[in-house]
């Protein structure tokens, strides 16, 4: 009687990571693209994205509860953000929110329900990044992003409109779509993709 | 129609990346997508080079005349949302280039050759070779939603969000899964699994196209940072 | 050579599929067709060949399964993979590259053979199996048939001694699966052992050495191909087993109904852009008509279907329902379609749920009747991902029931059905023929369109060329159309 269980990531942890990494992508845009563009809402940006990965998030822990998955799609992430001309700041977030929510699942053995949404809360939290620095430095962020080519009037309303008040409103809300996000990928986990034997 | 070597493009995303963000005004920003026009011409991409830079020429028209006729919240809209256009662009069309230019194998191979780990790398090329397929299954659940009278749009969402929701997961994801099953299991029985490090069909060399084109990119950051420190 | 020393394995799960007890020995060069009911444990024992089982798919195993004398679990996969080469059901997840050289060459990259080596092995595969017009290509821009000739290739190129192909002709049109009949032959004259899983029969007949018939997990018949031959039809169904020959089946459907027109297309014109796809369609169909679409690959049969559902706007002409033009709204609410990958349009967490999914005020009734009527009743608290392709399908099919629908279209429906399945859906189609329905079929599957079409229309060069009553006189006709030799 034989029963092989592979230590470590297996090829097919590692496609299934590949895959999932491209539907959080997809999913991360289509959430995002509504408010990246608008000065005013902009800072809302990692609302949209962090309202739409939640399921997919929870089900690529559910099918590779092991290390390093969640940093692999942490590191993806930040190379794509990287190399199609985002903020650093957005690109590094995602990949040290990475590393952190997988030692976050970690510690319940990648099956806790709650340190799994926790996780995801943290990996959410990557995409301030680039308006966390703002805040710490406005100065410094609007000669980068100038410089990038952002019009000095864009700085300016998002200037008026970046006091604290909406500083907390970014955190609490990316922080609470991404509860939400993962409440509803909580229960459809349980609903339907455990019930469909498509957890393993 | 010359072949680059993958590292050679990864070179040129870098500093282009680089170039983009430091970019002190649009001429910059426009010589730097001719480069990369010449660069994707070069790779045998003549209509996508000759369409890139002609968008891009109309997009900086437009956003002069926004800067100029437009005023008030619809001239910040406007050129706030073009900021951010002109920003990704370059980034965006190299990339596109990029990824249409290099094969899947090239690219494993190469990243082997720099000893970047095969964890990060076969997700990678898995990620790439597996979005387009998203595009293909998203049609079909779009039709099946239709048959259902869920409308595949905002307002469906806002109309029934938990039907719309699982209409949208629930298909992707398991197709998803699916195809995380296959696909490895298509790996696994042509010896993905083998331990002596893969060959590659094309063969992946450094050559003095590769040297001249990153030379070129170079040069522009070069110009750009001394034209910048205002040395020139 | 391959040996089954009493090997018996169990899915973690438990559920179908498993073996018991199986012993047998495939010599070299021998092609084997292992055949029987879906979960009859035949896919297993591919999988107890190529490694799968018990390195991907872990369960209980005892036995032995011994490739030239040596012991298949104690080998890792990748040399496994030297000597046994695989290919499976489903063309559009079996790619790693996105371009046709590279797939094919991904084995032989695997096994670090030099580069000068990988061209030269690719070019001659090419050239071997007739594909050169397929070298140099995008996949996601190939149909179905050619991603499967490129998977069959990639392992080709590898030059294993032993091939398995796991229900290769699934979703496969009648001209890939005479392509995939080719190859076969080509690797049997080469001396290559092949085990084929197949629910598929016909095209298998001329290559073919022997036959195994599984059923419930065990090894029920050893037959010759000529033993297997002259089984009578009878015995063949009593196995649940598809036609062997094509050329015996004759229609038997009951003919179309004579009764008013309910549907009408009148010049009718398809298009993708500025790319037509169908011109000048214009027909006729009354209720209860059972008609089947064919013709070859691009040749528009979705995009008719789509058109008939209202997913699709017309760019010339009109379609009526009982005399009224209907807008593509109208359309989409009278129409029900089942697709070929009927994974896509279920949606609910269970088969209860999912029958009056999306409607505002379901009529339970109805949807308890049709559940009972197409036998998921039984199965109504399981989540829909679970059932088997025959009655994902029944479900999907139970849905548009519940919704009233009175159009419905089906999508190349038999694509993996075994014989039980195939009766039960031609069964379900008689049933919704009765009460009236307009049913069209896309389908290749000449068998099927014999015991349950009444007529078939035949789509070729952007128009429909033949529309023709499917009787024993047409015969001739309908074999041409269905490539049936």
């Amino acid at each position: 009687m034989q029963t092989m269980m592979k230590q470590g990531l297996s090829v097919k942890d590692l496609v299934t990571a590949g895959i999932f990494t491209a539907l959080f992508l997809v999913f991360a845009l289509v959430g995002g693209i509504f408010f990246a563009p608008n000065p005013v809402l902009t800072f809302y940006m990692p609302v949209g994205s962090a309202l739409l990965c939640g399921p997919v998030y929870l089900l690529l822990l559910a099918k590779v509860p092991k290390r390093w998955a969640v940093t692999i799609l942490g590191a993806i992430l930040c190379a794509v953000w990287f190399v199609t001309g985002m903020h650093w700041a957005m690109a590094l977030g995602y990949l040290i929110a990475g590393i952190l929510a997988d030692l976050t699942a970690g510690t319940g053995g990648y099956r806790s329900r709650t340190r799994n949404a926790l996780s995801y809360l943290l990996l959410s939290l990557g995409g301030t990044g680039s308006y966390l620095v703002f805040f710490a430095d406005p100065e410094g962020w609007a000669s980068t992003m100038l410089g990038n080519g952002t019009e000095q009037s864009y700085i300016d309303t998002m200037r008026m409109t970046g006091t604290t008040g909406i500083l907390l409103a970014m955190l609490l809300g990316t922080v609470l779509a991404a509860a939400v996000s993962a409440l509803v990928g909580g229960r459809m986990l349980k609903k339907q993709f455990e019930k469909a034997g498509i957890t393993k | 129609m010359s072949r680059f070597d993958p590292r050679a493009k990864l070179f040129l995303l870098l500093l282009t990346v680089l170039c983009a963000a430091l970019a002190p005004d649009l001429r910059f920003q426009f010589a730097l997508v001719g480069l990369i026009g010449g660069f994707s011409a070069l790779c045998g991409r003549w209509r996508y080079a000759l369409r890139g830079i002609l968008a891009y020429g109309l997009l900086c028209a437009f956003t002069f005349w926004c800067a100029g006729s437009l005023s008030g919240t619809w001239r910040t809209m406007f050129v706030a949302f073009l900021g951010l256009v002109h920003k990704v662009y370059a980034c965006g069309m190299l990339a596109g280039t990029v990824i249409a230019t290099t094969r899947v194998n090239e690219f494993l191979s190469a990243m082997a050759r720099l000893r970047c780990p095969r964890k990060l790398t076969i997700p990678l090329a898995v990620m790439l070779r597996y979005l387009p397929t998203i595009r293909e299954d998203w049609r079909f659940i779009r039709d099946a939603m239709r048959l259902r009278d869920v409308s595949p749009s905002l307002w469906g969402f806002l109309r029934a969000p938990a039907m719309t929701v699982n209409c949208l997961y629930v298909p992707l994801l398991t197709a998803a899964s699916r195809a995380a099953d296959e696909l490895s299991i298509a790996a696994v029985t042509r010896g993905i699994e083998n331990p002596k490090p893969r060959t590659c069909l094309v063969t992946i060399r450094m050559t003095a196209a590769d040297w001249v084109v990153m030379a070129l990119f170079a040069a522009f950051f070069a110009i750009e940072l001394l034209w910048t420190g205002g040395i020139l | 050579m391959i040996e089954f020393q009493h090997v018996s394995f169990r899915y973690p799960e438990g559920g179908e599929g498993g073996l018991h007890d199986v012993s047998l020995t495939i010599p070299d060069g021998q092609c084997v067709l292992l055949c029987g009911r879906s979960g009859c444990g035949k896919t297993t024992l591919t999988r107890l060949v190529n490694g799968l089982i018990p390195q991907f798919f872990p369960g209980e195993l005892t036995g032995r399964v011994l490739l030239d004398g040596e012991d298949l679990a104690a080998l890792p996969m990748y040399r496994i993979s030297e000597k046994v080469g695989s290919v499976f059901q489903n063309p559009r997840t079996q790619f790693f590259n996105v371009d046709s050289d590279s797939e094919i060459a991904f084995g032989l990259e695997s096994q670090a053979r030099p580069a000068a080596e990988l061209r030269a092995r690719v070019d001659r595969t090419a050239e071997e199996l007739g594909i050169r017009g397929l070298l140099g290509r995008s996949l996601f821009a190939l149909s179905g048939g050619e991603k499967q000739r490129i998977a069959f290739a990639s392992v080709y190129a590898m030059e294993p001694e032993v091939c398995l192909l796991d229900e290769p002709s699934s979703n496969l049109d009648a001209q890939a699966i005479e392509g995939l009949r080719r190859h076969l032959a080509l690797l049997r004259s080469q001396g290559k052992t092949i085990l084929v899983a197949e629910h598929r029969l016909s095209y298998l007949m001329d290559t073919v050495d022997r036959v195994l018939y599984l059923e419930d997990g065990r090894v029920a018949g050893d037959y010759s191909r000529e033993a297997f031959l002259v089984l009578s039809p009878e015995r063949r169904r009593a196995m649940g087993l598809r036609a062997a020959d094509l050329m015996a089946e004759r229609p038997s459907a009951p003919p179309s109904p004579a009764a008013a027109p309910r549907l009408e297309l009148r010049d009718v014109s398809l298009s993708y852009g500025k790319r037509t796809v169908l011109q000048g369609l214009s027909l006729q169909a009354a209720p209860g008509e059972i008609i089947a679409l064919a013709g070859p690959n691009g040749a528009g049969k979705t995009t008719l279907s789509r058109f008939l559902c209202g997913l699709h706007r017309e760019s010339g002409g009109q379609l009526l329902w009982e005399g009224r033009v209907q807008s593509p709204r109208e359309r989409r609410g009278r129409a029900g379609l089942v697709m070929q990958d009927v994974n896509y349009q279920l949606f609910a967490e269970s088969v209860a749920a999912e029958c009056v999914f999306g409607l505002r005020r379901p009529d339970t009734a109805l949807a308890e009747e049709a559940l009972r009527e197409l036998g998921l009743w039984a199965l109504r608290d399981r989540h829909p991902n679970t059932l088997s392709g025959g009655q994902k399908q029944r479900l999907a099919a139970a849905a548009a029931m519940v919704q009233g629908r009175e159009l419905l279209v089906f999508d190349e429906p038999t694509s993996g059905l075994d014989y039980d399945s195939m009766t039960r859906l031609a069964e379900l189609l008689r049933r919704l023929s009765v009460r009236g329905k307009v049913i069209f079929l896309v389908t290749h599957d000449f068998e099927f369109v014999c015991r349950t079409c009444g007529r078939a229309l035949w789509l070729s060069g952007g128009g429909l060329r033949r529309d023709l009553p499917v009787t024993a006189e047409t015969l001739p006709a309908l074999r041409e159309i269905f490539h049936v030799r």
